[in-house]
């Protein structure tokens, strides 16, 4: 299977400095986290994507064409910006059956699809309302929509979840989740919130500085690693000793102990080293990975 | 025996199978929403009452002419074709000044324009389908003042039939001349929007060039009152001596009547109202004030094309 996107060496500049550096990745159907910090080069791959902005060198590749070159292949790009970007005087259903046309569908199929994606973003009762009166998570809702109205192969989405309380963005995560799995419509979404990309997407893409520094599944980067915890109630200097009498080196990360496991008799002297300080353990179990670790790394 | 109620079935999401027409259908779609913004409809009753006003601003006078040469017997004294234009130019200008903003400020200021440069259109789509979206409403309006006024006074005159073939050839001309103020009364005040988010400042600046330029105008090319004053050319010793044939052309609202007064071949009823910055252009080649017309077109639009392509989000 072809990717949907693909950068090429993609090297972009804004005079000395440097936004993105040789990339190289590929972006195929499914959900992909483009996750890094402020200045890592995220909204600028966006926009190169979108065919916004000129690569300085390299290539940015949309469906097999390059990004800037080809306006027709827009049509089947979407895009749900960070920012707001909605009018205010005119109702969601007019707007979005507007943004389908301005997307290539003719005008009775573009009110036909209005309708719908409004009824899948939950939109469906204030569709004939004037935008500016909407509330944030509702404005949201409308930016996703209008980003999935023409039915694109792939949706560019800029943290979206930005301005929203906790319940509100756990529902634009199952409504993304949604879109991408019940839908069948790709995903791209642009964060810096490790929740965002852990809740939805399927691989992620790691920027920083201008380069890729980590690639693969969520799933990679979440499995369980040779660390244990140890989690006690008291006493946790004397296990820390006991365990380095053993032969056993241990740190203290906050309130746990973290071990690195070389074979499974380490159980027993970590259960020995237990006796020994005559601590109270509350737990012990493999330490499973988090994308915060490799944020952690890059910053 | 109960009959069977309809079912209501959910069938999830449905892709997309129909056409997809590209990047014409985008422009279409723009222009068509264009003239939906300028004219405030789909929008509340508030944002309709400028085009209303701009309407009743362009058939009002049309009915005047009518009724005043129906009723008084003032024979040729009433302007009709050529007349009509020097007397709605002035009002059109101010109205498109405050309506014609409303098609690019508002895209920028809410950040709309993003979400249009990332489907498929180019920033000169853009601003070439808003543009045009103006040219149509304010080419609507003209022509509709002008076939109003001709068949007001078809019907009005005696024998309407050896009117229409003694003014058959007034048909093209205000045709002509109605592209030519459409085209102008268009293209600047979208040139001067494309510079702000702000409608309110565009339509200002618009009005302000308006205001201080006649003002200028007027003032220089004014007769002095000891050679009888008045925009009679003879006699008329205006204040800016020989120069101020030249210094006429800096009245922008009057831009499209020099054009339209040569159109209209120096039609004797539109001499009546014409004021005196008109009159002193009459001076000058009639190749100065086309070329001018063109060029406070040309650059305005070429002003409003560079600012969109290179705008950069």
């Amino acid at each position: 299977m072809p990717p949907l996107l693909e950068a090429k060496q993609l090297t972009k500049s804004y005079g000395e400095t440097v936004a993105l550096e040789s990339v190289d990745f590929q972006v195929h159907e499914g959900i992909t986290g483009l996750l890094g910090p402020n200045g890592a080069g995220k909204s600028t791959a966006i926009k190169l994507f979108l065919g916004l902005t000129r690569p300085t060198s390299g290539g940015a590749e949309v469906l097999g064409q390059l990004a800037y070159n080809s306006v027709e292949v827009r049509a089947r790009l979407g895009y749900m910006p960070e920012h707001d970007c909605l009018p205010s005087s005119v109702t969601a259903s007019e707007f979005l059956s507007h943004m389908a046309q301005v997307s290539g569908l003719p005008p009775s199929q573009a009110r036909t699809r209005a309708a719908d994606i409004l009824r899948h973003v939950g939109l469906a009762e204030e569709r004939y309302r004037p935008i500016g009166e909407y509330s944030t998570g509702m404005k949201q809702r409308a930016k996703l929509a209008q980003a999935l109205v023409h039915d694109p192969l792939i949706a560019l989405l800029d943290e979206p979840t930005a301005g929203l309380d906790p319940a509100g963005r756990e529902d634009m995560q199952d409504l993304i989740r949604r879109t991408g799995r019940e839908f069948g419509i790709s995903i791209l979404l642009s964060s810096h919130l490790m929740g965002d990309v852990e809740a939805t997407c399927d691989r992620i893409i790691v920027l920083d500085e201008g380069q890729v520094t980590e690639e693969g599944t969520i799933s990679r980067f979440t499995q369980e690693t040779r660390s244990l915890i140890i989690d006690v109630d008291d006493k946790r200097d004397e296990l820390v000793a006991a365990l380095a009498k053993r032969g056993i080196e241990a740190t203290v990360q906050g309130a746990s102990i973290v071990v690195e496991q070389e074979s499974e008799e380490d159980y027993d002297a970590i259960r020995d080293a237990v006796v020994e300080a005559d601590a109270r353990l509350r737990r012990m179990a493999p330490r499973r990975g988090s994308l915060t670790d490799i944020f952690r790394a890059t910053t | 025996m109960t009959e069977r109620s309809g079912e209501v079935f959910d069938l999830g999401y449905q892709h997309y199978e129909g056409p997809r027409e590209g990047r014409m259908r985008a422009r279409k779609a723009l222009w068509v929403n264009g003239v939906r913004t300028a004219l405030g409809l789909g929008r509340s009753s508030r944002a309709k009452i400028l085009p209303t006003l701009l309407f009743v601003a362009a058939i009002g006078p049309a009915i005047i002419l009518i009724l005043i040469a129906s009723v008084a017997d003032v024979g040729d004294q009433v302007p009709e074709f050529a007349g009509y234009y020097q007397i709605v130019s002035i009002t059109l200008l101010l109205f498109a000044a405050i309506i014609a903003p409303e098609l690019l400020c508002p895209d920028r200021r809410d950040r709309v324009l993003d979400l249009y440069l990332v489907r498929p259109l180019t920033p000169v789509d853009y601003a070439g389908a808003r543009w045009l979206s103006f040219f149509s409403i304010a080419l609507a309006l003209v022509y509709s003042g002008q076939i109003v006024l001709l068949i007001g006074l078809t019907l009005a005159a005696n024998d309407p039939l050896e009117y229409l073939r003694a003014n058959w050839l007034q048909v093209p001309r205000f045709l002509g001349a109605g592209a030519v103020l459409a085209i102008f009364i268009t293209t600047l005040p979208l040139a001067v929007a494309a510079f702000t988010t702000r409608r309110a400042y565009a339509a200002a600046m618009v009005i302000g060039l308006f205001v201080i330029s006649a003002a200028t105008a007027g003032g220089l090319t004014e007769c002095r009152e000891a050679h009888g004053g008045g925009s009679n050319p003879q006699g008329c010793e205006r204040q800016a001596g020989d120069a101020a044939k030249w210094f006429a052309l800096i009245d922008i609202g009057q831009v499209p009547s020099h054009v339209n007064r040569m159109i209209f071949a120096d039609d004797a009823q539109a001499r009546a109202a014409e004021p005196s910055v008109v009159t002193a252009v009459r001076e000058l080649h009639s190749t100065v004030p086309v070329g001018w017309y063109i060029l406070m077109t040309a650059v305005p639009g070429l002003l409003l094309l560079w600012r969109y392509r290179s705008i950069r989000l």
